[in-house]
């Protein structure tokens, strides 16, 4: 084993792609993509100016006046800071009952067959009794609409039954107030309130990095393995080079261009957002605190991220080692994806619970790791043992499969031309 | 002289097909071994066992007066048959890797691929990508880029296939250059008369087995004497019936016969003036292509 092959494997392998096209557009252009795809249909929505107008016909003389009342209330309007909808305008138009209802009718529906107006709402003492009032739109799935309506109907409905039952109107708004969740979090150390499951957004976070940069930079090692096994160049390789050595060079080349990718986007999303986040930190109320992350969690969080990068490379590898050409290769990469997923499905049960037994035992598996210790590590810090005993599982696990796929691929690379069987795979493991 | 490199006896078979069937050779340092044969005589399985792509089944193979060893094949270039490199890479980046991969530093690197670059007229292609370049560019950059380092040995499988004449000749030029300077070059090749133009010693390989071995001087002398050169009118393709006649090759009014070892020319011409109108006979020097038919149809 010579390190200095290593190194010049993944130093070309890292500076071919580097310097290449491809990475730049795919560096620059993601965080580009998720901006746009978050930003724009917020734009979209705002530029179709859409105030919804609807038209409230009071029959009882009792509701319109409170709604009224409640449109000139900001807090009320928007429905609460909190509101995620409040990109929806919505302006109600008050028209008095007409002598004719069925006539007034009529000719509010075709206002809104005529999108004039979107909807109309009929309040009746009947509706005021049974609390149903009907909402006649020409499209009723516009639940963001419906919601926001829905809940400025009932607050004013909510004031009106208030006060007829005698309340005073000045105790009212104390009466209606919502509730919160106060989350606390218990330790060792004593309560902490922090924001809730921030912990397990931070590793799904981590996990879903992870998962792209596997999705891109995996099949990298996979394609690049491919070409050098077409393009032949492998046994010049070979002659000189030990099969791990190379397959080891390939990993840690590819995978240094995936984290300087990261590196890149992390740094300009910090850079970006800090003003922003140290605000927001500033504004929460002195006993609130974000998640404490210590520096020996990112540490380890780091470690894992690229464990996970190597673990399920190391998978793509083989997978190049073993198979001619790409539509082999991409045929068994699909239950590889799925394999990917498992530990996603099992992450419930470790935010739960992030010290029982199943859990400890499943962040310890090599390709559960990367995911559920993350979890582990992001919901509170487990026990150091346990996290240095997966740490080096998992890199044992990669030392192993890199190990493997070099027997195969130094067999696999001078029997061009066929497909290798499992049993045929097997036999190239056994001998060198 | 002493042996850099030795094979013993060196057998390998995958899956049931005997690919080399034992096969013992010694390549004196300083010379041009020609490792000779049909395809799919055994030629480049035996190139991988020397390089340790793969291992023989049985058989040793010494290199440098001694067992092969680690960092023994740092001192070797190998030209394989199918030749190979990173179409995306420049052909100056290649060559800087190939010689990183052998411990050569970028600064010495850069000053070694200079002249070499001149001298197959390829400088002015240093910066394109391999892909741009014709195949027989790309050949000469995988030239370089297996004598970069200055291998004692160098390893060549098939090293002419697929150039064009003037190429053949500037690889042959180098290659005997390179032998000169102390060196050791094995080549492969089914090109006889390539070989015989520049080769010290040869092996012949046939179905996996060496069936002759030596330097060319001793392997013709052993068959020497009876090759003969015919010039005639007639049919001369009648010459292959008659008895102790093992090889003809007619081209026009010439003939090249191979007799075998136990029959006098002058049987041979006492019957073809039967007829033929014979111009001019004479005894020549057998070519290796000839030699080569002899030994296979001996050993079948």
């Amino acid at each position: 084993m010579r390190l200095d092959h290593t190194l010049s494997i993944a130093k070309r392998e890292y500076l071919l792609r580097v310097k290449g096209k491809a990475f730049w557009l795919s560096t620059l252009g993601l965080p580009i993509l998720v901006l746009a795809a978050t930003i724009l249909p917020s734009l979209l929505l705002s530029m179709s100016g859409a105030t919804e107008r609807m038209v409230i016909v009071d029959r009882t003389g009792k509701v319109a006046p409170e709604l009224k009342r409640a449109a000139t209330d900001p807090e009320a309007k928007s429905g609460g800071p909190k509101n995620p909808e409040k990109k929806t305008e919505i302006e109600f138009l008050f028209e008095a009952p007409k002598p004719n209802p069925a006539q007034q009718e009529k000719e509010l529906d075709r206002r809104v067959l005529a999108s004039e107006i979107s909807a109309w709402i009929l309040i009746d003492d009947a509706a005021l009794s049974s609390g149903t009032f009907s909402y006649r739109a020409r499209s009723t799935s516009g639940f963001v609409t419906q919601s926001v309506v829905e809940r400025r109907l009932a607050r004013a409905v909510q004031r009106l039954r208030l006060a007829e039952v005698g309340v005073d109107p000045a105790r009212t708004e104390e009466l209606m107030k919502g509730i919160d969740l106060d989350t606390v979090r218990v330790s060792e150390e004593g309560g902490r309130r922090e924001i809730g499951l921030a912990g397990a957004a931070l590793a799904y976070i981590v996990f879903m990095m992870l998962f792209v940069a596997i999705q891109v930079w995996g099949q990298q090692v996979m394609t690049g393995i491919l070409d050098e096994k077409s393009s032949r160049i492998v046994e010049v390789l070979v002659s000189v080079v030990r099969p791990f050595e190379l397959m080891l060079g390939k990993l840690l080349g590819i995978g240094s261009v995936g984290l300087t990718q990261f590196a890149i986007w992390i740094l300009t999303a910090a850079a970006l957002t800090a003003p922003g986040v140290g605000m927001a930190v500033a504004l929460l109320p002195k006993d609130v605190s974000l998640p404490e992350i210590g520096m020996g969690v990112v540490l380890h969080l780091i470690i894992f991220f690229v464990l996970g990068f190597f673990v399920f490379s190391s998978f793509y590898a083989a997978l190049g080692a073993a198979f001619n050409n790409m539509q082999e290769a991409q045929q068994m990469a699909a239950p590889l994806i799925l394999l990917l997923t498992v530990p996603v499905f099992l992450a419930p049960k470790v935010i739960n619970d992030p010290d029982s037994t199943l859990s400890v035992v499943l962040s310890m598996v090599p390709i559960f790791s990367p995911l559920l210790m993350t979890l582990r590590l992001a919901i509170r810090m487990p026990p150091l043992w346990q996290v240095l005993l997966a740490e080096i599982l998992t890199a044992g696990f990669v030392f192993v499969m890199v190990w493997s796929c070099a027997r195969i691929y130094r067999v696999g690379i001078l029997m061009y031309g066929k497909k290798p069987t499992f049993g045929e795979l097997a036999r190239w493991l056994r001998r060198a | 002289m002493t042996d850099l490199l030795e094979l013993l006896d060196v057998r390998k078979s995958y899956d049931g097909h005997v690919a080399v069937a034992g096969v013992s050779f010694s390549v004196p340092a300083g010379s041009i071994f020609g490792l000779l044969g049909p395809n799919g005589a055994g030629k480049t399985t035996t190139i991988r066992m020397i390089l340790d792509i793969l291992a023989p089944d049985s058989g040793t193979v010494r290199m440098f007066g001694r067992s092969r060893g680690e960092g023994d094949l740092a001192r070797v270039g190998y030209l394989p048959e199918e030749r190979g490199l990173y179409r995306k890479m420049t052909v100056l980046d290649q060559l800087l890797f190939l010689a990183e991969i052998r411990g050569i530093r970028r600064r010495p690197a850069l000053s070694l691929i200079e002249p070499w670059l001149e001298r197959a007229a390829l400088a002015p292609w240093a910066k394109r990508r391999i892909e741009e370049l014709s195949k027989g560019m790309q050949q000469k950059v995988q030239l370089i880029g297996t004598v970069l380092h200055q291998p004692d040995l160098l390893i060549l499988d098939e090293p002419f296939s697929g150039l064009d004449p003037l190429n053949q000749e500037l690889f042959r030029q180098l290659l005997t250059e390179y032998r000169d300077s102390g060196r050791t070059v094995v080549l492969s090749t089914h090109g006889m008369e390539l070989a015989e133009r520049m080769c010290d010693r040869i092996c012949l390989i046939s179905k996996g087995r060496a069936v002759l071995e030596g330097e060319i001087a001793a392997v013709k002398a052993r068959f020497g004497g009876n090759a003969y050169l015919m010039t005639a009118e007639g049919d001369l393709d009648r010459l292959r019936e008659i008895p102790g006649v093992d090889q003809v090759a007619v081209n026009g009014r010439t003939a090249r016969l191979l007799l075998a070892p136990e029959t006098p020319g002058a049987d041979l011409l006492a019957r073809a003036v039967g007829f033929l109108r014979i111009s001019d006979f004479r005894s020549e020097e057998p070519s290796l292509e000839q030699i080569f038919l002899e030994a296979v149809r001996d050993e079948a």
